[in-house]
């Protein structure tokens, strides 16, 4: 409980507090996790930026080391806080609900206060939107504690394990972080159209939450690294956009619309090749996120305001008023682009992509396991991954086949075309790599064989056989056997082959050798 | 004064001009007679040089020199060719590389670009050939391919070959088991020249068939044992007409309604061989008989169910059959070989092995009525006797094979025999009750007996051997096995034989080193010896065999009392020497085969050994033997005398 509690104030009171309330907890057993929290702190988890500040409790400053101040400031909220022992607490409880009472207090202090000044100055909308940013940011946060809060009073929260497991620990400091980002955002308002915004109306679901916020995050780390991602390249897509993609690959091909009956949009090369998958439907831009392009609709006009237009679009939505838009290459004498006499329009912006990438780029992606083939969509690299060095069929053209009915198909309808050995690359490697494995063999049998040259009765074959190869065999660098070197030592060495190699054998044994060297 | 006359006929010879001379030696058959006719004249010596077309090289030392001395050659045959290897084949012609195991790719490439118009190879039993190998052939657009056990050829490499061969003819991937459907129907796409298909063993099933079907000019196709094909297959097979020879024997899944089906379609069918297939033959297929009835010769029914009535059937219908094949038929008897020969006049050869209800009336039957019979395998009818083959011998002079292999047959049925004077081959095997003086008739007319099987005859001596050495002078293959009271004196006589190649003297216990000799002396074709027990040889017997034998291929020593010297000697020598089986060699110790199989080792292609070498011959030697293509079978049988 004593851990349960120090992280449910972790969580509440984010890091400036959280220090000074564990101090205060000064239960021995305690140390060590307390400071282990407290590194957890110091040091975020990689691509998280520095957890932010909570604009309620305090200046935006790198107060993390002076828990003495924050105490000073705002230990008096958790004063009553005891270190009990006990499953349920319900003054623990009480303390937080206070908190989160003030907390709105303090949001709706804020918001009127923005309200006075927005009478006063009347500003332009742009500072509006900007405050109302702002506030929603703030209002997510709040509504994030409050479940935080509320989950962490729940039954199933009550386990030793988390006061004890790091991991959910760390939990907490990720729902610490999104007040960072409501401030962050704050800080950055020309990005702020971007910024993602969690559905507060499915946050119902803590773990729903919990991904919404993991969401948002990477959002944001996306937006710091690349503050304009329209332009240029970005990072790489996500397998996910890609696979989709690949269904309804460059589209279009069956379907005969008159032309006339629907519009031709072209997208610009950069916005192709931007690492998106939203575009916008009136302008083409792109965008990594169905919301941010959902955010970016509000600018073409009132009716993209609607909370219906705002919210996840469902299937059928938006079918009936958007017409029938077609697609066009931006390269120029491509049958796909619009200038072509047999202009055929892609589909959707999909096919663009992938047409676009397989026909006019480079294909960066090379496969990791055969280094032959190259890609100019990701996805196509994965595919053929699954199958690459896995009975690979390859016919004399270069093609390639997963199966080999496929491949002698392929072979039986071209003329000259025939099925590649799979050696003929082995060849190769084999006699670059492993020279010490097969030609010596070959040449220690070749040796071998002359080294016994037998007896002949035909003077002109030997002449036949006086040949490089014999001369090779006689002077052979191999070693043989003990006995084989005396063997090599009786043999006169010359190249008189015809002599019997077995002259070292007793007088009487060889004496038909001999007969025969001389017939 | 021999030397007067040879030089006197040359004078005459050389005046003459040389296609006169090649037209003279065309008529003259022996390879023998033609190096007589060589070495006697100059001018016979460049005819046979300017018209010689076919060349069978034993020695790989000698080819070059063979390709030089005959440009006119169109044939070579290295199958029997020691040590082959890439680098002699670089200069030959159309080839036969059967059971030639050191050839490689490299070899073939060599030889395919040498050779232009290189239109036949045999690469049969090339166990070590593969993909790659077809590759380099598919270049040259061949006609004819043998790739028989090429165990290392996929679809891939038949592809080569159909893609690269467009013309090819005859085809054979017997026992290429990698072989698939695919190949199979690619290759009837890509050859439409195909005249003869072999796919023998292959795990092909139905759909290659239906591929086949499509070759127009399909003649001959063999399946045999095809297991995967079936009545379905034969019924799409018959979409092609023009086929003149089928083989479905020992196909299991082929019935009578199959082979029927496929019959019915054809009209020039010569020849069907449905052994060990159908389980019976039934009337569909005797039925539709009739329509091949006039062109059908050879019909081989091995293995099946066959009664009299199905043999009259056929009979009835096929007039012009030349061979029938009835061996291991349950049911024939008499009457059924009587209704059958009863209108097949023509018939060369019978062959009613292990029909054992068969008597004398059969025998006497065919004699009456098939004179022109040429073979007849009698094989385990034991009910045959002296009384049936007097007919035989007596009516049918023609007769050139008798098979009476465990007969029990007598001298006196040899004495009726011995009529037939154009008897070529004679299996008297496990006849234990002929003697010496059967043998005395029997060599008395038969002068042309090329084969004599007298396996286990154990009545026989030295006496008979004496008769069979002086009467058929021209016996290539004898078998002796188990005849113990054969003694060095009885091989002694059989060196007179110069032809023969084989000799197989199994468990011959008499028979010594100097029998060994004395036959190394005289049999100087042998190209094969089985010594297997004899236990009495010995070293002095294998130095004759290493100094005179040099044409020696095969060679059985196990059992033998040789030692490590000997067999040094003899590996070291024999230069054609390819296959040895020495097991339980007990004299020989670990260094003499390691001495000795190194000096054999780029010859050897197959070595029988006791399992227990393995581990303590040197594993370099063992990989040599290997990079040579040389296979060894590890035996791991006890040491047990008996004889």
């Amino acid at each position: 409980m004593e851990g349960r509690m120090t992280s449910l104030e972790a969580t509440m009171k984010a890091s400036s507090t959280m220090a000074s309330s564990m101090v205060r907890n000064a239960d021995p057993d305690q140390q060590t996790l307390r400071s282990n929290s407290v590194e957890q702190f110091y040091f975020p988890r990689p691509g998280q930026s520095l957890p932010g500040i909570p604009p309620f409790f305090g200046p935006p400053s790198s107060s993390l080391y002076l828990p003495n101040d924050n105490e000073a400031k705002f230990g008096n909220q958790f004063e009553s806080n005891p270190s009990q022992n006990t499953d349920w607490d319900p003054q623990a409880i009480v303390s937080n609900l206070t908190f989160l009472e003030q907390k709105i207090k303090q949001v709706k202090d804020i918001v009127q206060s923005m309200n006075n000044r927005e009478n006063q100055v009347a500003g332009g909308s742009s500072e509006l939107a900007a405050k109302q940013q702002l506030i929603t940011a703030d209002l997510t946060s709040i509504i994030i504690q409050l479940i935080s809060t509320a989950g962490s009073l729940l039954p199933s929260m009550k386990n030793p394990l988390l006061s004890s497991n790091p991991a959910v620990r760390q939990l907490g400091n990720t729902l610490g972080s999104p007040m960072g980002f409501g401030m962050n955002a704050n800080q950055r308002p020309s990005v702020d159209s971007k910024t993602d915004i969690p559905d507060t109306g499915k946050t119902s679901d803590y773990d729903e939450l919990m991904n919404n916020l993991n969401t948002a995050q990477d959002e944001r780390d996306e937006l710091i690294k690349c503050p304009n991602p329209c332009g240029g390249e970005g990072s790489e897509p996500t397998p996910m956009e890609d696979h989709d993609v690949k269904e309804s690959d460059d589209g279009g091909e069956g379907e005969n619309l008159p032309p006339g009956s629907y519009v031709v949009l072209q997208l610009e090369k950069e916005e192709i090749l931007a690492p998106h998958t939203h575009f916008c439907l009136i302008c083409g831009k792109g965008f990594k996120r169905d919301a941010n392009l959902r955010m970016h609709m509000r600018g073409h006009g009132d009716e993209y305001k609607t909370p219906a237009a705002l919210a996840k679009p469902t299937k059928d939505s938006g079918a009936d008023h958007a017409p029938v838009t077609r697609y066009s290459c931006p390269f120029v004498g491509c049958k796909r682009n619009k200038e072509h006499k047999k202009f055929q329009p892609l589909k959707t912006i999909l096919c663009v992509k992938n047409h676009y990438k397989r026909s006019h780029c480079d294909k960066s992606y090379t496969c990791s396991r055969c280094n032959t083939k190259k890609f100019s969509v990701i996805a196509d690299l994965k595919t053929h991954e699954k199958h690459c060095g896995r009975d690979k069929w390859l016919c004399s053209c270069g093609t390639t086949f997963s199966r080999k009915d496929k491949l002698f198909g392929h072979v039986a309808l071209f003329q000259g075309h025939t099925p590649a050995l799979p050696m003929e690359d082995v060849k190769v490697s084999e006699a670059s790599e492993q020279p010490h494995d097969s030609e010596p063999m070959n040449e220690m049998a070749r040796s071998m064989v002359y080294s016994f040259p037998s007896s002949s009765s035909d003077g002109i074959s030997n002449l036949d056989m006086k040949m490089a190869d014999d001369v090779r065999g006689y002077f052979s660098p191999l070693s043989f056997d003990p006995c084989f070197g005396a063997l090599d030592d009786f043999t006169r060495p010359g190249f008189d082959i015809s002599e019997n190699p077995f002259s070292f054998l007793p007088s009487g044994s060889c004496s038909y050798g001999q007969q025969n060297g001389d017939s | 004064m021999g030397h007067d006359s040879g030089s006197s006929a040359g004078a005459g010879v050389e005046s003459l001009s040389l296609d006169l001379l090649a037209h003279a030696l065309a008529g003259v058959r022996d390879p023998r007679d033609r190096k007589s006719c060589r070495l006697a004249s100059r001018a016979f010596a460049r005819a046979e040089a300017a018209s010689r077309r076919a060349a069978r090289v034993l020695r790989r030392e000698a080819l070059p020199r063979a390709l030089r001395a005959f440009p006119a050659l169109s044939s070579l045959d290295l199958s029997a060719c020691a040590g082959l290897d890439d680098a002699s084949l670089a200069a030959a012609l159309p080839v036969r590389l059967a059971r030639a195991s050191g050839v490689g790719w490299r070899g073939l490439e060599a030889l395919v670009a040498a050779c232009p118009r290189l239109e036949a190879v045999d690469l049969s039993h090339c166990v070590a050939a593969g993909d790659r190998e077809m590759a380099a052939l598919a270049a040259a657009g061949l006609r004819e391919l043998v790739m028989d056990k090429c165990l290392g050829i996929t679809d891939v490499g038949l592809a080569k070959v159909a893609v690269g061969c467009p013309g090819l003819q005859r085809l054979s991937v017997k026992w290429c088991r990698e072989i698939s459907d695919i190949g199979v129907k690619l290759l009837a796409k890509k050859c439409p020249e195909l005249r003869s298909v072999d796919i023998s063993y292959l795990k092909v099933t139905n759909e290659s068939l239906r591929s086949v079907s499509t070759l127009e000019k399909l003649e001959d196709i063999a399946m045999v044992s095809c297991l995967f094909i079936d009545d379905d297959g034969l019924q799409m097979l018959s979409m092609c007409n023009s086929l003149q020879s089928i083989d479905v024997s020992r196909c299991h899944h082929v019935s009578s309604l199959g082979l029927a089906s496929l019959i019915d379609s054809q009209r020039f069918l010569r020849k069907i061989n449905a052994a060990h297939s159908l389980h019976e033959i039934e009337t569909c297929v005797l039925s539709k008989l009739s329509t091949i009835g006039e062109t059908l010769t050879v019909l081989r029914l091995d293995g099946l169910e066959i009664f009299a009535s199905n043999l009259q059937a056929i009979g009835s219908t096929c007039k012009n059959l030349v061979e029938i094949g009835l061996s291991k038929c349950n049911g024939v008897t008499d009457d059924g070989i009587v209704s059958l020969v009863a209108h097949c006049c023509d018939l060369r050869t019978i062959d009613v092995t292990c029909c054992h209800l068969l008597t004398n009336g059969a025998l006497a039957a065919i004699a009456e009525n098939c004179r022109k019979i040429e073979c007849l395998r009698l094989e385990s009818c034991p009910f045959i006797s002296e009384k049936g083959l007097e007919p035989i011998a007596t009516l049918c002079s023609h007769l050139k094979e008798v098979d009476l292999t465990d007969c029990r047959i007598n001298d006196a049925a040899l004495q009726h025999l011995a009529s037939c004077s154009e008897l070529l081959i004679l299996k008297l095997g496990l006849c234990s009750s002929i003697s010496d003086e059967g043998l005395v008739y029997i060599s008395s007319n038969c002068g042309k007996l090329v084969e004599l099987d007298l396996y286990r005859c154990s009545a026989i001596t030295d006496d008979g051997l004496a008769a069979v050495a002086s009467g058929c002078k021209k016996i290539r293959m004898l078998n002796l096995c188990y005849c113990t009271q054969i003694t060095d004196a009885g091989l002694k006589h059989v060196s007179a034989l110069e032809e023969l190649t084989n000799l197989e003297l199994r468990c011959l216990v008499r028979i010594t080193g100097i029998g060994i000799t004395s036959i190394a002396l005289g049999c100087t074709s042998l190209i094969e010896l089985d010594l297997k027990r004899c236990y009495s040889v010995d070293d002095a017997g294998l130095w004759a065999l290493s100094r005179y034998s040099q044409n020696l291929r095969q060679l059985t020593i196990t059992y033998c009392q040789v030692t490590g010297l000997g067999l040094c000697h003899l590996l070291g020598s024999l230069r054609c020497l390819q296959d040895v089986k020495m097991v339980h060699l007990s004299w020989v110790s670990i260094e003499g085969f390691e001495m000795a199989l190194r000096a054999a080792c780029g010859r050897l292609k197959k070595l029988k050994l006791l399992g227990g070498l393995r581990s303590v011959l040197s594993t370099e030697l063992l990989q040599m033997l290997l990079a040579c293509g040389c296979r060894v079978r590890w035996v791991d049988k006890p040491l047990v005398y008996e004889g």
